[in-house]
């Protein structure tokens, strides 16, 4: 099932791709290229066509041109890595209700024979997966019961349940506080440094940008400017991006230097 | 009266499981819709002269997935879709019937259903669709609670989000029809959304709760054929009545824990 890449192949490639939502041009034109094992953000003003963005390059939305290609496959070809692929959406709503616990989530994550594994296999590869995210208390607490912050990290060891090769996220952070905000930017740093893992997220939140990410892609409908965070997120370039005065506070520190507790 | 038993358990295990996907997915209407338009299906099988079973299970099939398709393809909310179809299907179902000489003492019959008229070709059916929906669940359990919490999710993981939705609507449509038979078009969606409900009040997992419900279904579908025989009541009212009950008393019991 894995088809090896070298580490200069991208595993994700967006050549001239525009997305309409109804009959409004929400991505124009848009072309870049993720290599493996790099933290990637998209970064714009609201209505700026993220979300659409990587809810194209997942399937969710039909591109009206342009082209995407997963691990070096496009079209239907790259549906066979679809259980390679790790998301976590803006908006995750359900009743309340909803009769599913967190470790019965978690275990959601794993593929359809994993989860007739004999019960000690799968609660084992679930309990990994809820440690790394510091929820193993709430194993067996109702999804509903939990706090959206919670909530983002229990989708978290939802993607970590298996081994993934790309990580989606949009606006993974909202609603989390500040000690899980810097837990969670850790925890992908990890998994980007030791697993290889590729990730691509949508952010607001310039600070950790500048501190976790490799490359930034700033957008607002078009593709206005792409590298290091160093080259991206200056003043200028914010000013051009957001219309307002918006700085991220530099970090000056080496990504690897981690909280203590990873 | 065996008959009508296993029939009413059958339909309450049938109804437990579907009924337990249709009120997490927002679809309680949609039992009712789809239930409602069956008196069209009727009028059709006797004005072209059709066996009534056949042509009933055809036209809740073709008329779910009509509806369905509809939700999909137009911006509007299901709820809406769902009352543009029950309104028009029920405003042509009364057309129809007035076009019928001869046939309305079978109003009754279809709104209100008869148990014990339960035919052994009826009974060969639910078993038949009960063991596909089993093997419908084994086969897809996990996709399944995936794309009723999260279609996104679904989509992302692989999972043929829509296959998976049209195949549900011909299992509950085809449900629908056969339970309709048994307690007619007014109290058809009580036996899909009452023991699912009162399931969800109870249940942390899935699993459980999709047994709960099930099981339910069966229990009430039992005990309602008690009560209709020990104090001669109607039996399909007497089944949603155990079910009401039922709700009632899981409602007072979460209060009270």
């Amino acid at each position: 099932m894995h088809q090896n890449l070298s580490v200069t192949q991208p595993i994700v490639t967006v050549r001239n791709l525009s997305v309409m939502r109804g009959e409004y041009l929400a991505v124009d034109n848009v072309s870049f290229e993720l290599l493996p094992g790099t933290h990637t953000a998209i970064i714009g003003p609201n209505g700026a066509g993220k979300s659409t963005l990587i809810k194209s390059i997942l399937g969710l939305l039909e591109a009206r041109a342009g082209e995407i290609s997963l691990f070096n496959c496009t079209g239907k070809q790259s549906k066979r890595f679809k259980q390679e692929i790790g998301y976590i959406p803006q908006k995750f709503s359900f009743e309340r209700t909803f009769p599913l616990t967190v470790s019965e989530l978690v275990g959601l994550g794993l593929n359809s024979k994993q989860w007739w594994y004999s019960s000690k296999q799968k609660r084992e590869k679930i309990y990994q997966a809820l440690e790394q995210v510091h929820l193993t208390k709430q194993a067996q607490q109702k999804i509903g019961t939990l706090s959206g912050g919670e909530l983002k990290r229990v989708l978290l060891a939802y993607c970590l349940v298996v081994p993934r090769r790309l990580l989606v996220l949009d606006e993974a952070l909202a609603g989390v506080d500040a000690t899980g905000e810097m837990e969670f930017a850790a925890l992908l740093h990890n998994l980007k440094q030791e697993q290889n893992w590729t990730i691509l997220e949508v952010s607001h939140d310039l600070d950790l940008v500048s501190k976790y990410c490799d490359s930034v892609i700033c957008m607002n409908r078009r593709l206005l400017n792409q590298g290091l965070p160093s080259t991206t997120l200056t003043p200028e370039n914010l000013l051009h991006i957001y219309g307002s005065l918006v700085s991220p506070t530099c970090h000056h520190h080496e990504p690897s230097q981690l909280p203590e507790s990873f | 009266m065996q008959r009508a038993v296993l029939g009413g358990v059958l339909l309450g295990i049938l109804g437990g499981i579907l009924g337990s996907f249709l009120i997490l997915r927002r679809l309680s209407l949609f039992g009712d819709t789809v239930g409602h338009s069956a008196m069209l299906g009727v009028v059709l099988a006797a004005l072209l002269e059709l066996p009534a079973t056949w042509t009933l299970i055809g036209f809740t099939v073709a008329f779910g997935l009509g509806v369905i398709y509809l939700i999909d393809r137009t911006d509007l909310g299901s709820d809406t879709v769902l009352c543009v179809s029950l309104s028009g299907s029920i405003a042509l179902g009364t057309i129809g019937f007035s076009y019928l000489k001869g046939y309305r003492g079978n109003l009754l019959s279809i709104l209100f259903g008869d148990i014990l008229a339960i035919s052994n070709t009826d009974l060969i059916l639910l078993l038949l669709l009960l063991a596909v929906t089993l093997v419908w669940l084994i086969i897809s359990l996990p996709e399944q609670i995936l794309l009723t919490l999260n279609s996104d999710l679904a989509l992302v993981k692989g999972i043929p989000v829509r296959g998976h939705r049209y195949f549900f609507i011909v299992l509950l449509a085809i449900t629908i029809a056969l339970t309709i038979r048994a307690v007619g078009i007014l109290l058809v969606n009580g036996f899909l959304v009452i023991p699912a409900a009162s399931a969800r009040l109870i249940c942390q997992q899935f699993v459980p709760f999709l047994a709960t419900a099930a099981g339910m279904g069966a229990l009430s579908g039992v005990m309602g054929m008690i009560v209709s025989g020990a104090i001669d009541l109607p039996s399909g009212p007497s089944i949603v009545l155990v079910q009401l009950f039922g709700f009632l008393a899981v409602v007072l019991w979460c209060r009270q824990s």
